[in-house]
C-alpha cells in the first residue's frame, strides 16, 4: 500500500510542478512586477519616480474611486442573485423532458456569443427608444425617459445586460452539474414521494452544490470585474454613476496617464476580490460538508 | 405523477415558459440580422424604421465585411488560437484539477488550489504592461505567446470546474484500478479522463468562447505584427467618430457561426457523459 | 496512454523553448530599409493603405509599412514599454503628445526641411503643448480639424435664417428656430466626449488659450476662467432635445442627418458619419460665437494628425523620405478630401465645402487650439462636464474642476514650477 501511496504522491507532484511553474511565470511574476508600479508615478512608459505609499494614501481619499467600489459591489451582488436564480431555473427547464432540446439550448446560448458592440448597440436602442415608446403608450411615467440617462437608474440597465449575457454560461455549468445527478437518486426519491420543489430542495440541489458555489464565485468575480458591458453601454456615465473599478483602472491607467495610481487601485481591488471569494468558498464548502 | 427528467411525456408548462423566455433572445437577434442587411442610409432613430425589413436582401454587407476583416485569414488565426488553447486547457487543466481535487486533505495542495484560483481575480489591467514586456523579452510576442497566456488565464476557472466535478466521482473507481496494479498516471488517463467528458465539453465551450471573443490579449501581445484575429479585425468597423454598424453587424453574425456550431457539438457531449449510478 | 500525456507536456515545453527562434526568422527584408508607421486614426486606414502601396511601388530602397490599428494609443504604449518603437508615429496634438515629448520618446526633427512648408500657426500650437518648453520640434502637423456648429443649409435657406456672429444673435436665432417648431440643436451627451465639443468651441473665445498653463503656474484658477463659459453652456441646453443624455453620438448624427434639428455643435470630423446616413444632406458650418464682439471670434482648430519620428528610429533619412511622400500636395489633398479636414501645410489646397463658413478664419490664421488638448484624459473632464450639465450646479462644478485639476496634474505642476524657478 505504501508503495502505491508513494507512487501516487510522486505522480501528483510531477503534475503540479510544471503547471504551477507556468502559472507563476505568466500570472504571479507579472502581478508582482505590476504591483511594483503602484509605488511609482509611472504613466506606463518613459521614466518614473518612486513615490512610496502616496498612491495608496490617495486611493483612500479619492471620492471617484470610492464611488466606483460602491457601484461595482452593488451591481455584482444584485446581478449575481438574478443570474443564479434565472440560470438555475433555465438549467432545470432545459434539462427536463422537452421537445427540441438542442434548439432551445442553442438559442439560449446565443446572448453569450454576440459581440459587445452588437449587444451595446441593441440594448442602447432598446433603452433609449423602445422602452420609452412603450411606456408612453401604456402611460408608465417612470419609464418614459431612457433609464441609461438617469444617474440613479443607469445601473439597472447595466445589470440587465450583464445578466442577459451571463445567464447562458451559468446555465451550462448548472446543466453539466445536473448531469452528475444519477437517475437512481430520482427514482429513489420518487418512491419516497418527493416531487417538484421538494425533490429539488432535498435531492437535486444538495448534489449540485459544488456547481452552485462555482457559479456564485464566478458570478461575483465576473461582475466585480465588469468592463465590456460598461464600455458598450454607458462608458461610465451618466454623471460618472456607472464607472466600474475595472473601467477606472483601464481607462485612467492604460488609456490615461495614471498608470502608477491605478496599479495601486488594482492591487487593492485584487485583495478585495480574493478576500470576498475565499470567504465565499469557505462558506460554501462548510455547507457542502453539512449536507 | 413523477416529475423526473427522463420518464414521462414532454413537459408542456416548461415548453411554454421556455418559448416565452426565448423572446428576449429572438428580438435582439432579429435586430442584428435586419441591421446586418441594411444600408447606412436606412438607419433611423424611429422604432418602425429600425424594425422594418431591409429594402433589398443583399449579401453585399457580408461580402464587404469579409473583405475588410480579411475574413479567411483572420478566421484561420482565430481558429488556430482557439483550438490549441482549448486542447491544451483540457489536457493540462484536467490533470491539475484532478491532482488538486484528489488531495483536498493536504495542506500543500490546498494552498496550491487557493493560490491558482486566486489568480482568477487579478485585474487584467495590472498584468497588461508587465506581460507585454515579459512576452517580448521571452520572444513570445506572437500567437504562441497568446495561447500560453490563455492557458494560464483560464487555468483558475477550469481547475475549479474540474475539481468540483470530481467531488461527485467516487474514489472507488480508481481504487479498483489500483488493485489491478495500474499506476496513478495510467488510471487517470484510462478511467478518470474519459469519465470527465461532460466537464471537458463544458470547459471547451467556456474556454473557446472566452478566447474567441477576446480582443485585449492579442491586441496587447501581438500588437505590431500583421496577423489579426477576427475580433481584432472587427475593431476596424468602429472608431470614436464613426461606426459602420451595418458592416459590423454582418461581420459579427459571420463570426458567430463557428462558435455556435462548436457549442452545439459540445453540448451533446455535456449530455452524453451522464455518470450513471456512479455516485456514493 | 501514459506516453500520450507525457508527450503533450513535453511538446508544450519544447514549443515554448522553440518559439523565440521561430519568430526570429520573420525580419528578412532583402536589403531594403524598413520604415514602419503606426498612426492612430483608424478611420483613415484606407487612405494610408493606398499611400503605402504607392510609396512601395515608387521606391526601391525603402519598404514602408503603415498600420492604422484601433486603440492605437494602447498599442503604442505597450510597444513603448517593451522598447519596440515604430519609426514614425502618427498621433494627435493632445496631452499624449505632451507626455511622449516629456518621456524623450520622440526625435527632434528641426533639421528636416519639410518643416518650412508647415503653417506656422500649427507649429506654434504644437510648441504650446510641451509641458515645459523644450528646444526643437517634435511633431510635423499634418491635418487639423475644426469644431463649431454644423447647420442644415437647406433649412436655413428655406427659412431665411442668418449665420449668427455674436452670442446674442445665436440665442436669438435659436429662439426663432424653436418658434417655428424646429429643434435648434441636437446633442449626443450620452457619449461624454461630445460634451467637450460645444465647450471647446466656446472656450476659445471666452477663456485664455493658455488657461491651463496659467493655472499650472499658479497664476489663476478655473473658477475664474471658466465661469462665463459654464453659464453660457447651460444656456444652450434648453435649445436641445428633452433628454440629451439619452442619445449618443451616433443617435445625434443620425437625427441631424434626418433633419430633426437645424444645427449640431460638433467638429468637422462628424461629417462622414452624418453623410453615411443621408448622403444628400446639404450642410455647412460656422464658428460658434460666444461673446458680443464679432471680432473676438476665433476658430477652434487643433492638430488632428501629425507625424513624429521616434528617437529610436535607425535611419532618419529614410524616415524623412517617407515624410516627403506623405506631405506631397496630391497625397495631403486626398487625405483632407477623405477626412474633411484642414491641411497643416501651406499651399493651395481645395477645402471641403463643409468648411465654407470657416474658410476666412483658416486663411487668416485666426485659430485657437482645443482646451481639452491640455486636459489629462484620466481627469475625465468630459464626464465632469456631463455631470455639470445634468446637475446644473455651476459653482460645484467649477470647484470640483479646480480641486481635480490640482490632484490629477500634481506631478506636472511640480515640474512646471521647478522649471519656472530655474528660468
Amino acid at each position: 500500500m505504501s508503495k502505491h501511496e508513494n507512487e501516487r504522491k510522486r505522480t501528483f507532484l510531477l503534475i503540479t510542478i510544471p503547471i504551477l511553474a507556468l502559472f507563476i511565470c505568466f500570472n504571479t511574476i507579472p502581478l508582482i512586477r505590476g504591483a511594483l508600479y503602484s509605488f511609482t508615478n509611472s504613466r506606463g512608459f518613459g521614466s518614473h519616480d518612486w513615490v512610496g505609499l502616496r498612491n495608496y494614501i490617495d486611493l483612500f481619499s479619492d471620492a471617484r474611486v470610492g464611488k466606483s467600489y460602491l457601484f461595482t459591489i452593488k451591481l455584482a451582488l444584485v446581478t449575481t442573485v438574478v443570474v443564479n436564480v434565472l440560470s438555475l431555473i433555465l438549467a432545470l427547464g432545459l434539462n427536463s423532458k422537452i421537445r427540441a432540446k438542442g434548439f432551445f439550448r442553442g438559442a439560449y446560448f446565443l446572448p453569450n456569443i454576440l459581440g459587445s458592440l452588437v449587444v451595446g448597440y441593441i440594448f442602447n436602442y432598446f433603452f433609449t427608444y423602445i422602452i420609452p415608446a412603450l411606456a408612453n403608450m401604456t402611460g408608465v411615467t417612470s419609464l418614459q425617459s431612457s433609464i441609461l440617462s438617469s444617474p440613479n437608474k443607469a445601473w439597472i440597465g447595466v445589470m440587465i445586460v450583464c445578466a442577459w449575457q451571463a445567464i447562458a454560461m451559468n446555465t451550462i455549468i448548472y446543466i453539466s452539474g445536473l448531469q452528475t445527478v444519477p437517475e437512481d437518486v430520482y427514482e429513489a426519491g420518487g418512491l419516497d414521494g418527493a416531487t417538484g420543489w421538494k425533490q429539488f430542495k432535498h435531492l437535486t440541489f444538495p448534489l449540485i452544490i459544488p456547481f452552485f458555489s462555482i457559479n456564485m464565485v464566478l458570478c461575483v468575480k465576473n461582475f466585480l470585474m465588469v468592463f465590456d458591458q460598461i464600455i458598450a453601454l454607458t462608458k461610465g456615465g451618466p454623471a460618472q454613476s456607472t464607472e466600474s473599478i475595472s473601467y477606472l483602472i483601464y481607462n485612467n491607467g492604460m488609456s490615461g496617464g495614471q498608470f502608477g495610481f491605478q496599479s495601486a487601485n488594482a492591487v487593492v481591488f485584487f485583495i478585495v476580490i480574493v478576500v470576498i471569494s475565499v470567504a465565499q468558498m469557505k462558506f460554501s464548502s462548510s455547507k457542502e460538508e453539512q449536507l | 405523477m413523477k416529475k423526473t427528467s427522463t420518464v414521462g411525456k414532454p413537459n408542456r408548462t416548461v415548453m411554454v415558459l421556455l418559448i416565452l423566455g426565448l423572446s428576449t433572445i429572438i428580438f435582439p437577434l432579429y435586430m442584428t440580422v435586419v441591421i446586418a442587411f441594411k444600408q447606412p442610409s436606412e438607419m433611423t432613430n424611429s422604432i418602425s424604421g429600425i424594425l422594418s425589413l431591409p429594402k433589398v436582401w443583399s449579401l453585399q454587407n457580408f461580402r464587404e465585411a469579409m473583405e475588410i476583416t480579411d475574413f479567411w485569414n483572420s478566421l484561420k488565426n482565430s481558429l488556430l488560437i482557439s483550438v490549441l488553447t482549448v486542447g491544451l486547457s483540457i489536457l493540462l487543466h484536467s490533470l491539475m484539477g484532478y491532482t488538486l481535487g484528489r488531495n483536498k486533505s493536504s495542506k500543500f495542495y490546498n494552498f496550491v488550489y487557493l493560490f491558482i484560483v486566486s489568480g482568477m481575480f487579478v485585474p487584467f489591467a495590472i498584468l497588461m504592461m508587465p506581460l507585454a514586456k515579459q512576452t517580448a523579452e521571452m520572444g513570445l510576442a506572437n500567437w504562441f505567446g497568446v495561447i500560453l497566456l490563455y492557458v494560464v488565464f483560464y487555468m483558475p476557472m477550469n481547475i475549479m470546474l474540474y475539481s468540483g466535478y470530481l467531488t461527485n466521482i467516487p474514489l472507488a473507481l480508481e481504487e479498483a484500478a489500483r488493485v489491478d496494479g495500474a499506476s496513478t498516471w495510467l488510471t487517470y488517463w484510462k478511467i478518470i479522463f474519459p469519465i470527465m467528458k461532460p466537464m471537458h465539453a463544458t470547459v471547451a465551450v467556456i474556454t473557446a468562447l472566452a478566447v474567441w471573443n477576446d480582443v485585449m490579449t492579442p491586441l496587447i501581445i501581438m500588437a505590431g505584427s500583421s496577423e489579426n484575429t477576427l475580433p481584432l479585425a472587427q475593431l476596424n468597423f468602429q472608431s470614436q467618430f464613426g461606426t459602420n454598424y451595418n458592416l459590423a453587424f454582418a461581420s459579427y453574425l459571420l463570426s458567430l457561426i463557428p462558435i455556435l456550431v462548436f457549442y452545439l457539438i459540445c453540448q451533446k457531449q455535456i449530455l452524453n457523459g451522464v455518470v450513471n449510478g456512479a455516485v456514493k | 496512454m501514459k506516453r500520450k500525456g507525457l508527450r503533450s507536456l513535453a511538446l508544450t515545453v519544447c514549443l515554448a523553448a522553440l518559439a523565440p527562434s521561430v519568430q526570429g526568422c520573420g525580419d528578412a527584408s532583402n536589403g531594403k530599409i524598413e520604415v514602419e508607421i503606426v498612426q492612430y486614426k483608424p478611420e483613415a486606414a484606407n487612405y494610408f493603405k493606398t499611400v503605402e502601396e504607392a510609396f512601395n511601388a515608387s521606391h526601391d530602397n525603402i519598404h514602408l509599412t503603415i498600420s492604422s490599428p484601433n486603440d492605437a494609443m494602447a498599442i503604442l504604449k505597450t510597444r513603448f514599454i517593451r522598447e519596440d518603437y515604430p519609426d514614425i508615429i502618427g498621433i494627435g496634438g493632445d496631452i499624449n503628445y505632451s507626455y511622449f515629448v516629456d518621456a524623450n520618446i520622440l526625435a527632434d526633427i528641426s533639421g528636416y526641411e519639410g518643416i518650412n512648408d508647415i503653417n506656422e500657426g500649427y507649429l506654434d500650437i504644437a510648441e504650446a503643448l510641451e509641458l515645459v518648453p523644450v528646444d526643437g520640434t517634435y511633431i510635423l502637423p499634418y491635418a487639423a480639424n475644426a469644431a463649431g456648429v454644423l447647420y442644415n443649409r437647406e433649412m436655413f435657406e428655406e427659412h431665411g435664417w442668418q449665420i449668427p456672429e455674436t452670442w446674442d444673435e445665436l440665442t436669438a436665432l435659436c429662439d426663432e428656430i424653436a418658434a417655428e417648431g424646429i429643434l435648434p440643436f441636437y446633442f449626443g451627451f450620452k457619449d461624454t466626449w461630445t460634451c467637450l465639443a460645444p465647450w471647446n468651441a466656446m472656450a476659445v473665445e471666452l477663456a485664455p488659450a493658455d488657461a491651463t498653463k496659467q493655472v499650472n503656474k499658479g497664476l489663476t484658477n478655473f473658477t475664474k476662467e471658466y465661469g462665463e463659459l459654464s453659464e453660457k453652456y447651460l444656456a444652450l441646453l434648453p435649445y436641445g432635445p428633452d433628454d440629451p443624455f439619452a442619445y449618443n453620438y451616433n443617435d445625434a448624427c443620425t437625427a441631424f442627418a434626418r433633419g430633426e434639428s437645424a444645427m449640431y455643435p460638433i467638429g468637422s470630423y462628424a461629417a462622414p458619419q452624418i453623410l453615411s446616413v443621408n448622403p444628400d444632406l446639404k450642410m455647412d458650418s460656422f464658428v460658434m460665437p460666444a461673446s458680443d464682439e464679432k471680432e473676438g471670434r476665433t476658430l477652434n482648430s487643433g492638430i488632428d494628425l501629425g507625424f513624429c519620428v521616434t528617437a529610436e528610429c535607425k535611419n532618419k533619412e529614410a524616415a524623412y523620405e517617407v515624410l516627403d511622400f506623405l506631405y506631397a500636395d496630391e497625397n495631403l489633398q486626398k487625405y483632407i478630401d477623405a477626412q474633411t479636414s484642414v491641411p497643416c501645410k501651406k499651399g493651395d489646397f481645395q477645402l471641403s465645402s463643409l468648411l465654407d463658413g470657416m474658410t476666412e478664419f483658416i486663411e487668416s490664421g485666426n485659430m485657437t487650439d482645443y482646451q481639452d488638448h491640455y486636459y489629462p484624459s484620466e481627469m475625465s473632464v468630459d464626464a465632469l462636464l456631463q455631470t455639470f450639465l445634468i446637475e446644473q450646479d455651476k459653482d460645484a462644478f467649477l470647484k470640483n474642476f479646480d480641486t481635480n485639476w490640482l490632484r490629477y496634474n500634481r506631478d506636472i505642476i511640480r515640474m512646471v514650477q521647478e522649471y519656472e524657478a530655474a528660468h
